[in-house]
């Protein structure tokens, strides 16, 4: 398990909004199976004194900590707003901003990641479903029923593949330690690099799946700083030069960060990269 | 969003970095107005959105006998398959020397990556690759407002200070105008000073409401309707059509595609939370693309309903066959309701592709 436990206390910025109040319910029904704080905080700027699932909502992330404990965010405030939503969580001296919003503004995001560090939180996402460590913790829209506690870790830059291919090693009875969607931006606050050195450090994962996609170099990078074994899978080989494949960092430009270059490099540093989502977990039970 | 040429140099032009003296033309007798302004030997630059656009015949020198004449026939062109409507008739510059200046957003350090190097006007790309220690290279969080004098003196190196104003401008440029990449190449040295004698402007598609832009020209009609009802969408070659939930799921369905030797016609992927209606647009939207025989349904949800997805289908009462994969929420009553109807239910996602590429063979 890595970046937070089951006694973590979490605030969702964005409560009081469709996904915001759905998603407390969800998280605070898997705190219950595992016995964690779960989501004590919902905040919603002007909507102070409310009620959403059940959660206290506060008009600011620090009108919330006066009251309660929190080490969390996760963020589901619109576009507009997300990236100041980032920085107000880190300034509050929480540890970590989980960012589930799509399509902020690349440079909101770069400026709230910059700020963030400033305050050491450390930033999941933005456009990434969370992260999960079952049996701990769900921070995020991950549907907890596919996933089972384990020894595997996964860092993924998408939703439903995620939960694809670990409902795959979850069948293959290799559970999963912590699964975390950085995100499918081109520009995301925690990269491949980031959560590996986070696995190193944890005891209870033995070997990681690294899940990437057309666009930029950041999992040939992360491959790069660990050495912890590694299966990888890149989507996007069938994907054509500048065109945006769904996420906003799934590009092929200039000629780089296509899929094919990207698994050949992978290749050079000894990781073996499935060719079908399917082939996963017989790669990690010949690493193991 | 890509700015055209003339469009990346009002830009800079409005944040202090020179250009060269231009019209913007939409027809060769527009220009007879204009041939008094511009100096007497000038260059007609075909505004068009393709790479290597001087190699293909996309720019003409001109003089003020066969300007006219000579733009006539840009008109009468198409670059590389794109139609000709504007032309930039621009004075010509007297180059003493090429510079190469441009800001981007790296996705590794999360910062401003600003490059320039003295041997500009040839390919980037090529010179990164061939001769990387020519270009210099300077990494800015965003949180600054300007570029720091130390940070300028490294990139600038022997060239001219005036250089470093233009690099400054710049990156107000990129800030303001949430770029992704301005580029500025070649930069030229003349007699009269530094300008930008071509230019580049990228836009971020997630700012382009706050710039004030409302419609997206890289589009095609298909991919505008698409983004009207939510989803992203890319047009591609093949007849198979693909419907996903999530940008990764429906990319590694595509790829599947290609792994058992079919071909794919689009990417579709439909957002998170899928309704009946959304799911009936998407299907119609893909089946309304003349080349495609089947359609593969890739639906993995916690959220998304299965029974709605069905219902989406049903109703959107296609003629081409549907080979559907549905995990998650009410899956059971959705399968049976597919199933009731004559659909092809499959269990996998590489059993719905597998099943698609025998059905078009």
């Amino acid at each position: 398990m890595i970046y937070a436990d089951k006694s973590a206390g979490i605030i969702v910025a964005g409560a009081t909004g469709r996904q915001g109040a759905f998603h407390i319910a969800l998280m605070n029904e898997y705190a219950k199976t595992v016995g964690g704080a779960g989501v004590v905080a919902g905040v919603t700027p002007g909507k102070g004194g409310q009620v959403a699932s059940g959660v206290p909502v506060y008009n600011s992330i620090r009108e919330a900590m006066a009251d309660i404990d929190a080490e969390v965010s996760v963020i589901f405030v619109p576009a507009a707003a997300a990236g100041d939503s980032i920085m107000e969580s880190a300034n509050a001296g929480l540890s970590l901003a989980v960012t589930i919003t799509e399509h902020i503004p690349v440079h909101d995001t770069m400026n709230a990641i910059a700020f963030a560090k400033l305050h050491d939180c450390a930033v999941i996402g933005p456009n990434g479903p969370g992260l999960l460590s079952p049996g701990e913790i769900k921070l995020g829209i991950m549907p907890s029923h596919l996933f089972s506690r384990g020894n595997i870790g996964v860092i993924s830059r998408s939703g439903t593949l995620t939960y694809e291919i670990v409902d795959e090693l979850t069948k293959a009875g290799l559970g999963q330690s912590t699964v975390v969607g950085i995100g499918g931006d081109p520009v995301v606050g925690q990269t491949f690099s980031d959560v590996l050195r986070r696995f190193e450090e944890d005891q209870q994962t033995k070997a990681v799946v690294l899940i990437g996609e057309v666009g930029g170099a950041l999992e040939e990078e992360g491959a790069r700083s660990t050495d912890l074994p590694i299966a990888a899978y890149i989507a996007g080989i069938s994907a054509p030069p500048e065109k945006r494949m769904g996420h906003a960092g799934a590009i092929i430009e200039g000629g780089e960060g296509d899929a094919r270059s990207k698994i050949e490099r992978l290749q050079k540093m000894e990781v073996p990269v499935a060719s079908r989502p399917s082939e996963i977990p017989g790669i990690i039970k010949k690493i193991l | 969003m890509k700015f055209l040429e003339h469009e990346a140099k009002s830009v800079f032009s409005e944040n202090g970095i020179p250009v060269p003296k231009g019209f913007l033309i939409h027809s060769a007798d527009e220009l007879a107005g204009y041939l008094e302004q511009l100096p007497p030997e000038f260059v007609l630059k075909a505004q068009v959105d393709v790479g290597g656009r001087g190699k293909a015949g996309g720019i003409l020198m001109a003089d003020r006998k066969n300007g006219i004449e000579n733009a006539k026939a840009l008109f009468g062109k198409s670059i590389k398959g794109v139609a000709v409507k504007e032309i930039l008739a621009e004075e010509r510059l007297e180059i003493q020397h090429e510079y190469y200046a441009s800001i981007a957003v790296d996705r590794s350090t999360k910062e401003a990556l600003i490059l320039f190097t003295e041997e500009g006007g040839v390919d980037i790309e090529i010179l990164a690759r061939e001769r990387p220690s020519a270009i210099r290279r300077a990494s800015l969080p965003l949180l600054m407002t300007d570029i720091p004098p130390f940070m300028l003196r490294d990139l600038l190196g022997e060239a001219p200070r005036e250089a470093g104003k233009v690099l400054q401008s710049l990156y107000t440029a990129f800030c303001r105008k949430d770029a992704i990449l301005a580029e500025i190449n070649p930069l030229v040295a003349t007699p009269a000073g530094l300008f930008a004698a071509d230019a580049k402007l990228i836009v971020d598609d997630n700012a382009l409401r706050r710039q004030g832009i409302s419609c997206n020209r890289d589009m095609t009609d298909r991919e505008r309707e698409a983004e009207r009802h939510g989803f992203s969408y890319v047009e591609l070659e093949g007849n198979i059509g693909v419907i996903g939930n999530g940008a990764g799921l429906t990319m590694a369905t595509l790829d599947l595609i290609s792994f058992f030797k079919g071909k794919a016609a689009n990417f579709l992927d439909v957002g998170g939370g899928a309704d009946q209606e959304r799911v009936m647009h998407a299907v119609r939207l893909v089946a309304g693309v003349p080349s495609v025989k089947v359609i593969i349904v890739n639906l993995l949800g916690g959220i998304t309903r299965c029974d709605e997805v069905a219902r989406g289908i049903i109703a959107a009462g296609i003629s081409q066959e549907v080979f559907v994969r549905l995990a998650g929420t009410n899956e059971e009553e959705g399968r049976s309701l597919l199933s009731e109807r004559g659909y092809r239910m499959v269990g996998s996602m590489e059993e719905a592709v597998r099943a698609a590429v025998e059905a078009v063979r």
